[in-house]
């Protein structure tokens, strides 16, 4: 068995898209519920602030990993860092969302 | 007997995240042993996931939009405001992380996992991940289940005194 030691090219990109939009999201909940004026406009956007969220999260992923795929950058990554990158971001961000509707 | 369109879906979203959870502790198992011949059922199994958290997301977000403002409101005047303020608010922003992985992993487990010791760590990492994150979920759940139950019994002691 021949075993390849790098994440395929759509691999790579969208495990940067995911590892990406994962902060973004958390961001994206601090910065709505701190700030109420966006909120109420992503509420105008799809008659909820969530479901703005939800797609905004859905079309970044996609929308980066396509970008990422093409252009190969996150294959430039190697592919351990990738891996730490996205568990990292994941960690980070769960317990970033709770600390802050913990703490404020 | 009396099941409410509420109900239904509020079920039926649990289920979907619990088989959802359930579908990524499969492709955990299936990784840890990936080779040529188990390779369709990591692909399923991880399908399997993405389907699951895609319904649980539509219908939790269907019942969350639509029902949940009649339960919150209960929770905030009940002894139990936190499983709305840190649980709920936590919960319907923590299942984003969820349902990103969710979509991520058939895409990793699109690899050939058996030749690609990297794409088996990937997609190990993040099929634990969606696991972790899932009970998580499904744990918050539980309370602002209890949030409103705790509520509803002190109104009903507080009616009777």
């Amino acid at each position: 068995m021949n075993d390849t030691v790098r994440l395929g090219r759509a691999s790579a990109a969208f495990a940067l898209a995911a590892a990406v939009t994962i902060l973004f999201n958390t961001v994206l909940a601090c910065v709505k519920d701190a700030y109420p004026p966006l909120s109420r406009f992503m509420g105008s956007l799809a008659g909820h602030n969530w479901t703005t969220q939800g797609f905004a999260d859905i079309v970044l992923f996609f929308g980066l990993g396509f970008v990422f795929t093409k252009t190969g950058w996150a294959a430039r990554i190697g592919s351990e860092r990738l891996i730490f990158l996205l568990a990292g971001a994941v960690v980070v961000a769960g317990v970033g969302l709770a600390a802050w509707y913990a703490l404020f | 007997m009396s099941i409410t369109a509420s109900d239904a879906i509020l079920l039926a979203h649990a289920t979907f995240g619990a088989l959802g959870i359930l579908s990524a502790l499969w492709v955990f198992v299936e990784a840890l042993n990936a080779r040529e011949g188990n390779a369709s059922r990591i692909r399923t199994g991880a399908a399997g996931v993405a389907a699951s958290m895609i319904l649980a997301y539509i219908l939790g977000g269907y019942w969350y939009l639509h029902f949940y403002p009649s339960e919150k409101a209960i929770i905030l005047r009940g002894p139990w405001p936190f499983a709305h303020n840190l649980f709920m608010e936590t919960k319907e922003h923590l299942f984003f992380l969820t349902l990103i992985l969710a979509l991520y992993l058939p895409i990793v487990a699109a690899d050939k996992l058996y030749a690609n010791a990297m794409a088996r760590k990937m997609a190990l990492c993040v099929a634990l991940l969606i696991v972790v994150t899932g009970m998580a979920i499904e744990g918050a759940g539980a309370v602002i289940d209890h949030g409103v139950k705790v509520a509803l019994l002190r109104e009903r002691v507080k009616n009777h005194e």
